[in-house]
């Protein structure tokens, strides 16, 4: 449709490779990790199970968006951590006493 | 550094073990399936081996052998706490930790120090009275006595809900759990569709790139990847090596298909495939152009937002005496002069114009077209924002990728008439004043600030010095005043 012209418009000799925007150190907040965080951590004080649950899954959302690894995993996995560590001993902390099934 | 936790030795080991993106994911269900693992074995050790909570404090040490294979999966984590909030211990002290719970010689002190969430619920002291009753259960291995102990030795704390009621959080949170990993592959294979479909169908052999541009994708060579990754939703495509510009950069930025949250999300709040196209012209390619196309709604935003068009262009009312845009479409310009010139009939009649709206321009989102872009190092750009039709109906949207060349061309041999070119060097340079303007204002305000310092701290150090120093300089300074006030006797040389 366009071809109003006639020649090549390509020009080999002044194509520049592609060079990658420097990376901007004030990244946009991680709202997913830090709410991780923020459920681990409500999870492990306060022995809220569902805390710890909901910190698990901020942190799958976390690891999902991602963008570049070497950055963003250090908070991830603290947030991980945190949330793992909130789930056992919420369940491990102390044994269920009552019996659950016979 | 050498102080790494064990928290910070993850990161290393899993980037060596589990390199791919894949793997974590692989690593986050087997964490979540340790922990239901966990959860089995609790209950089931709840039910036969409750006397491994007993005897807090006392006779513990034949408790130790028992449970000592129950829990190895326990004492780890309340070590983790440690790392957790103190990432720079070493790991020698946890393993150390972590090797030796039994080993721990004193009887009395709490035998599983480690987990500090026993003595949160009970002390030792609260239960002087009962250390009798206590003593028996765990040479007693018959499991019927032993829970009413454990009930009635615990009934001032609060007992959780019994029984499997309780279960609904867990079994929502796992199936919630179990969706987001199912999704996130679908999603990102969904995403990844649609990039290579558009990819395919522009960008390969003999699509619009191919023709007008010598180098495509991000690397050298032949066998580079056409597009580039950056996350699971936003896909990059670069072309260099035409006339008039310098290269072109194609964001494909996708739904977050992958991500389970931002779907559901995206289906209260619709959300847009988006491809953003910005061309960078080069300096003597484009002449001082100031110019957007956009729908109505969005047109007034976008004059709001962006700097460049804030300050240099006005909406425009369409032009009576030709025809023009679609009813949908506005056009921002510095000058009517722009504006005519640059929606030009081809394109009128191709994607823009009344008839050919609604089947081939449906897609657009935005141009904009500068060479005053407010941000970044480029300042003449071309920007094109087109909605990303699905992945089977790529070709609809061939008719508005054409335009991308077409534009390049036009406005790069496009020369302003010299009255149009008069108002728009006068408008910047009224603007590159104004700035200057304020910069000057900045810098002497910095300069004002300084000076205010400097004599804070002269003051503060007068004051600190002694009695006789200050009559000293207040000496000096009289001294230097009467020689300013004394005539000035002029004295010539005589050879």
């Amino acid at each position: 449709m366009m071809s109003t012209t006639h020649s090549d418009p390509r020009q080999p000799s002044t194509a520049k490779p592609y060079t990658p925007p420097a990376i901007s150190q004030d990244l946009p907040a991680d709202y997913s990790s830090f709410l991780a965080i923020m459920f681990g951590v409500a999870g492990v004080m306060l022995r809220y199970k569902l805390g710890s649950w909901l910190a698990i899954i901020c942190c799958a959302q976390s690891l999902a968006n991602m963008r570049n690894m070497e950055n963003d995993l250090k908070q991830i996995m603290m947030a991980m951590t945190f949330a793992v560590m909130g789930l056992v001993t919420n369940y491990f902390g102390h044994a269920r006493q009552a019996p659950v099934q016979s | 550094m050498a102080k790494r936790g064990l928290v910070g030795l993850l990161p290393t080991t899993m980037a060596v073990l589990f390199p791919r993106l894949d793997r974590l994911w692989w690593y986050l269900a087997l964490v979540s399936a340790i922990a239901l693992l966990g959860q089995e074995l609790a209950r089931t050790s709840a039910m036969a081996a409750p006397a491994e909570f007993e005897g807090f404090g006392e006779d513990s040490d034949e408790l130790e052998d028992e449970t000592s294979s129950v829990f190895p999966v326990l004492v780890p984590p309340p070590v983790l706490t440690q790392s957790g909030f103190e990432t720079d211990r070493g790991p020698p002290e946890e393993e150390i930790k972590v090797s030796k719970p039994s080993e721990i010689p004193n009887p009395t002190e709490n035998p599983k120090p480690t987990i500090k969430s026993h003595s949160d619920y009970w002390d030792e002291d609260e239960f002087e009275g009962l250390p009798p009753v206590e003593l028996t259960p765990p040479t007693n291995t018959n499991p019927s006595e032993t829970p009413e102990a454990n009930q009635g030795s615990r009934k001032p704390k609060n007992l959780p809900p019994a029984g499997p009621q309780s279960y609904y959080i867990e079994f929502f949170c796992v199936t919630f759990l179990i969706a987001f990993a199912v999704n996130y592959f679908f999603g990102r294979r969904q995403n990844e569709q649609i990039a290579l479909a558009w990819a395919a169908q522009f960008a390969t052999k003999d699509g619009i790139f191919e023709k007008n541009f010598s180098l495509l994708g991000t690397g050298d060579g032949n066998d580079t990847p056409l597009l580039l990754k950056e996350g699971q939703n936003v896909f990059k495509f670069y072309a260099s090596g035409r006339r008039y510009c310098q290269g072109l950069l194609a964001t494909m930025e996708l739904q977050s298909r992958h991500d389970l949250i931002s779907r559901m999300y995206n289906f209260i709040v619709p959300c847009k495939d988006e491809v953003n196209i910005e061309v960078y012209m080069n300096e003597d390619g484009m002449d001082a152009v100031v110019f957007a196309l956009a729908r109505k709604k969005a047109a007034k935003g976008m004059h709001k937002d962006t700097r460049d068009l804030q300050q240099y262009a006005s909406l425009l009312t369409p032009p009576s005496n030709r025809k023009w845009l679609s009813e949908e479409l506005v056009a921002i310009a510095e000058s009517r002069e722009v504006a005519l010139d640059l929606v030009t009939d081809t394109v009128l009649d191709q994607v823009f114009g009344e008839k050919s709206f609604g089947k081939y321009g449906k897609g657009l989102i935005s141009l904009h077209f500068t060479d005053q872009y407010p941000s970044g190092s480029h300042r003449k750009m071309l920007r094109f924002k087109f909605a990303l039709p699905s992945a089977s109906n790529m070709a609809d949207m061939t008719r508005l990728i054409a335009i991308v060349p077409y534009y390049i061309d036009l406005v790069g041999r496009y020369k302003l008439s010299t009255q149009a070119r008069a108002k728009a060097d006068s408008a910047r340079t009224k603007v590159n004043q104004e700035l200057y303007k304020e910069q000057h204002i900045a810098r002497q305000e910095a300069i004002q600030r300084r000076k205010e310092e400097r004599r804070k701290t002269l003051e503060e150090t007068d004051t600190k010095l002694s009695a006789e120093a200050i009559r000293r300089k207040e000496e000096k300074d009289r001294q230097r005043q009467l020689k300013k006030s004394m005539p000035k006797i002029k004295m010539t040389r005589v050879h």
